[in-house]
């Protein structure tokens, strides 16, 4: 019998201050199916190296989803996290891979329609890509 | 420190066409610091050629490993059977590290990663800047601990040129310090200002590239076979 293969879901890198809260408050969490939610203290955690590892081990896709940048606990880590998402797409784009298999957002911990509504857009980014379906 | 930066990836990506098996050698120390070699640069560019090559369809074998220092034999020991069992070792050395994996593995293709700066000094964190450039006779002790060969872009020792501007430099104005402004400012802080006056000879270029590739020896270190 032919193995199943098992489909890998995007990546999401949540903050546990903002991110996390919204999708954990989410009316519906089937809305989150297609994403494995990661939990980290703050996306200033969430280096290069990490995102592209993600990809490599068969993950469509990565989110890194922050606190707003003017509303992190730790000052400057969803901005450092947003520089570090921002070098990862440009090694991307380098490497001839689409760049939209990365991308960082910020959401407050009420934002859990926005949450909804990111993965979904990053849904649809993904599902244009070759190879890349969701 | 040795400051470096990383090759752009489609150049490393030239540079290594055509090897089956790659290994991505980062070196922990001074590339380490100035992170363009060390264990985490190596990792991400590791697996940017992986996801690449993955992507054209490209068949390559890439490892990675990181080692203390590629400046010193000893250190090659832990991936000696890596380095055996790639066709070629993409080096995140600086210049150094590259040559002397070279001659650690003679027949072995070591190709550089990175391309060598200068010896500087971390400003703030992801900023580098020049402090010093091997010139072999030190002449810090004249000018209050400004070297004037390294940041004067004219390695002048009697003064600033005319292309001194507010304290910036005419080869870059925006980005360069004017090396004779620092001197003149640090000597006035230390008092030393009349020390400015004093003419400086001609200096002996001898000792640094100009006088050939160079070589130190410590007799009482070296140890008789």
């Amino acid at each position: 019998m032919a193995k199943k293969q098992i489909e890998k879901k995007i990546v999401a890198f949540c903050c546990e201050n903002s991110a996390l809260k919204a999708a954990e408050a989410l009316s519906d969490p089937a809305t989150l199916d297609a994403v494995e939610l990661v939990r980290l203290p703050c996306t200033g955690k969430a280096e290069t190296g990490l995102l592209l590892a993600c990809l490599e081990r068969g993950h469509p896709g990565v989110l890194v989803l922050g606190c707003p940048a003017d509303n992190c606990k730790f000052l400057v880590g969803s901005t450092r996290a947003n520089k570090r998402v921002q070098s990862t797409r440009r090694l991307l784009k380098e490497a001839g891979l689409s760049e939209e298999r990365v991308r960082m957002d910020f959401v407050s911990s009420v934002d859990g329609h926005r949450l909804a509504r990111i993965v979904r857009e990053m849904r649809e980014r993904l599902n244009a890509i070759e190879g890349a379906k969701v | 420190m040795i400051t470096a930066v990383q090759k752009p990836f489609a150049d490393i990506q030239a540079m290594v066409q055509g090897y089956a098996n790659l290994l991505v050698l980062g070196c922990g120390t001074c590339v380490t610091v100035c992170m363009a070699g060390g264990e985490k640069e190596t990792a991400i560019l590791a697996s940017t050629l992986r996801l690449a090559n993955r992507e054209k369809g490209v068949k390559m074998q890439v490892a990675e490993d990181t080692i203390e220092r590629q400046c010193d034999r000893e250190f090659f020991d832990t991936v000696r059977d890596k380095v055996e069992a790639a066709d070629a070792v993409l080096s995140l050395a600086c210049g150094v590290g590259v040559q002397f994996a070279s001659e650690v593995f003679p027949g072995k293709r070591v190709l550089p990663g990175l391309d060598t700066r200068f010896y500087g000094a971390t400003e703030k964190q992801g900023v580098w800047g020049t402090r010093c450039a091997g010139c072999g006779t030190c002449v810090l002790d004249r000018f209050g601990g400004v070297c004037p060969v390294a940041r004067c872009s004219k390695s002048l020792l009697n003064g600033p040129c005319g292309g001194s501007q507010k304290g910036m430099c005419e080869v870059d104005q925006k980005n360069i310090e004017c090396g004779w402004q620092l001197i003149y400012d640090r000597m006035k802080l230390l008092g030393l200002l009349d020390k400015l006056e004093e003419n400086q000879p001609i200096k002996d270029w001898r000792t640094g590239r100009d006088g050939g590739p160079r070589k130190i020896v410590r007799e009482d270190m070296v140890l008789d076979a």
